[in-house]
């Protein structure tokens, strides 16, 4: 049982403060992944937790005992680099044994725990070669192998797979995951990598600026990101953004972008929903997904024209002029023939996010 | 770029090769001088044009380690018989005898100066490198205030010959008693090398990745122990390179050596030139106790010669 928590932790660098008031419950076997831009305090926090940074103010709390006082080695935590930081004077055996050196277990344990990590990386083979002779890939075993032989409270990993090659990386993202399911210990992983923060978290927290922006599941901060920021960072393509101007018709709601002549419809609910906000500044936004478009003229569609055709294999990103606005819609590929075509989009409604411009917060408008 | 090398090419190559050949020669030529005088027999040493072709004798030796005093007439056959092979090595060169009135072979000062040498030049390049470590490591890896200025303070001790302060120093030493002692050397060999030793040392400390520590640290190990079993390892290439140039620095060194030591703790250099014998300068005994005197240099580069190509180069490219 492992629970991390973090108290109002802030963190000085001069006077530049990378960590804001951040208040963070990690609960037992969880997979979290911090995920933000770099210089977002990410690596930050995580280099707080293993001990390697102090903080200026708040705790630190694993399983309710406060420890941001105590030193890196006296956490119990494991923490794996981005740059590997395999001993380079020591064997891969004498890496992965190196930890363990540290708690005086006889040989013969050590001898023991190091194959049995080794048999469930794989590495078992490498174990006499030096980090030199390892491909990328195995390297990140090694690394990940040093840090589980302990059986450690917690395992933080800052970007571990961030220096390998894509295909590598695909391989590794999945091999950590299953791991993870294995092993079920407490994990929190830095990433700037929105892809391999989707398909690894229990759990995302993204940062900005050293700030929490959002803590949720994978589909949560998708789906209904919490302010513009996470709306724009998640997902790719990137969410379309636009200024919106309500107004009512008789039987629905219009929803003008980019000051188009006709505005997209929308359920009337929507100007209940939206609770006196409707009069102030608002951005929509919509992914790509959820601006649907056709050949045919039909009710409730705005012919728009296209411009730029991106196919992506599996589908397109074609780019609609709507007013002095580009949304950019999803298709089936081949959908779209090239620029300058004349087609029908429409919005999903159900898709639709409404944020208050001032404050970047969305409004939780769900239709 | 041409795979295959054109004539122009060849040629450069080639004059590459040659220019190579001569400096090579240029600088082995003393070496070799000093080599071959020193296995030379007396009457040889001097000769114009130099000879070149030799029966080399181990007589300079023989006469480099013992005392040698005159006897007026040559040896009688019996004596001859009765001497052991390396005096007759001596007895064969035309010259007289290593024994004193009372048929005694004694050593000559320069064993006993050999071994302050190694002392005085090992025991200072220890203290050196290793003070020049632990201050290179603080420096690379805290924040210390007025770090750069106290860098500048360190390097700035090296900016004046220091035959400068050459009588301050021996009239100080002599205050306090260190003139003439092992230990005067070293603190003084010691304190030229720091500032050096610091410098070089914090150039290897910061191509050092901190991750290698820090990894220790969460690994479990204190700094302490971070520092010798990550850091010291990884630096030892650094370390082999520094302690070359601390140990050539203090074993060549001459001008203190002649000025602060007379008899005790005197080391080799002014020791050498001083055995010139009597009447005419016996070279081939400077030549052998010079010859003597470059080969602990020499081994201990043969002996660090991987670390020191790959100290020389190390930090040249950023990874």
């Amino acid at each position: 049982m492992t629970q991390i928590e973090l108290r109002g932790v802030q963190k000085f660098f001069g006077a530049v403060q990378v960590i804001k008031d951040l208040n963070l419950k990690i609960d037992d076997n969880e997979f979290i992944v911090l995920l933000g831009q770099s210089g977002c305090g990410k690596t930050t926090t995580l280099r707080a937790i293993a001990g390697l940074e102090t903080i200026d103010e708040g705790d630190i709390l694993i399983d309710g005992k406060a420890i941001q006082h105590l030193k890196a080695a006296d956490r119990d935590i494991a923490m794996v680099f981005q740059s590997f930081s395999l001993y380079p004077h020591m064997s891969v055996y004498e890496n992965i044994a190196f930890p363990l050196r540290a708690t005086r277990k006889s040989k013969s344990e050590i001898d023991s725990e190091v194959r049995s990590v080794a048999k469930t990386l794989q590495i078992t083979d490498l174990l006499e070669k030096k980090p030199s002779a390892l491909s990328g890939g195995d390297m990140q075993r090694v690394a990940i192998g040093r840090a589980l032989v302990r059986r450690p409270k917690a395992m933080l990993m800052d970007e571990p797979i961030g220096a390998l090659d894509a295909k590598l990386r695909e391989e590794m993202r999945a091999e950590i995951k299953r791991l993870h399911i294995k092993q079920g210990s407490t994990t929190i992983y830095v990433t700037h990598d929105q892809i391999e923060a989707m398909s690894l978290a229990d759990r995302i927290v993204i940062m900005h600026e050293g700030m929490l922006q959002q803590v949720g599941s994978p589909d949560e901060v998708y789906s209904r990101p919490a302010n513009l920021f996470v709306a724009q960072f998640v997902g790719s393509p990137v969410m379309n953004v636009a200024d919106a101007a309500i107004s009512e018709t008789t039987s629905s709601a219009s929803v003008t972008v980019g000051g188009a002549e006709a505005g997209f419809e929308f359920p009337r609910t929507l100007l209940s929903k939206l609770n006196g906000h409707a009069g102030g500044e608002l951005a929509l936004g919509i992914r790509p997904e959820g601006v649907l478009i056709r050949r045919d003229a039909a009710e409730g569609f705005l012919p728009v024209e296209t411009q730029l055709v991106e196919p992506l294999g599996s589908f397109d990103i074609v780019d609609l002029k709507v007013g002095s606005k580009m949304l950019r819609a999803r298709t089936r590929s081949g959908f779209v023939g090239g620029p300058g075509e004349k087609v029908f989009a429409r919005i999903d409604p159900s898709q639709a996010h409404f944020f208050d411009k001032t404050s970047g917060k969305s409004l939780g408008v769900r239709l | 770029m041409a795979a295959v090398q054109t004539s122009g090419e060849r040629a450069l190559n080639k004059i590459a090769i040659v220019a190579v050949l001569v400096v090579t020669i240029i600088f082995l030529a003393p070496i070799y001088w000093i080599v071959s005088t020193s296995f030379k027999p007396r009457n040889l040493a001097t000769t114009v044009p130099p000879t070149v072709v030799f029966e080399p004798t181990i007589s300079p030796f023989v006469k480099l380690f013992t005392k040698r005093s005159q006897l007026r007439s040559p040896p009688t056959a019996e004596e001859y018989a009765a001497a052991p092979w390396w005096e007759r090595v001596v007895f064969d060169g035309g010259e007289k005898i290593v024994r004193d009135g009372q048929g005694q072979v004694q050593w000559s000062g320069y064993p006993s100066r050999f071994l302050n040498s190694l002392i005085i030049a090992i025991t200072s390049t220890v203290l050196a490198v290793g003070m020049g470590t632990f201050t290179a490591y603080g420096f690379s890896r805290f924040k210390v205030k007025g770090e750069a200025d106290l860098l500048f303070f360190i390097l700035s001790t090296r900016m004046l010959p220091a035959v400068v302060v050459a009588i301050p120093m021996f009239l100080m030493y002599r205050a306090v008693g260190l003139n003439d002692t092992h230990l005067g050397l070293i603190i003084l060999y010691t304190a030229f090398n720091l500032s050096f030793s610091v410098w070089l040392m914090k150039g290897f400390m910061d191509e050092i990745p901190k991750e290698y520590e820090e990894a220790a640290l969460v690994d479990g190990y204190t700094r302490m122990e971070a520092f010798f079993k990550i850091v010291l390892p990884e630096a030892a290439t650094g370390i082999a390179a520094t302690a070359v140039f601390c140990f050539i620095t203090a074993w060549n060194e001459y001008a203190f050596a002649l000025i602060m030591t007379n008899r005790r703790a005197q080391t080799a250099p002014p020791f050498i030139p001083s055995q010139v014998g009597s009447g005419l300068p016996d070279w081939t005994v400077i030549a052998s106790g010079t010859f003597l005197f470059l080969l602990p240099v020499a081994i201990f580069t043969f002996l660090l010669r991987n670390h020191l190509l790959r100290g020389m180069s190390f930090g040249a490219i950023r990874k």
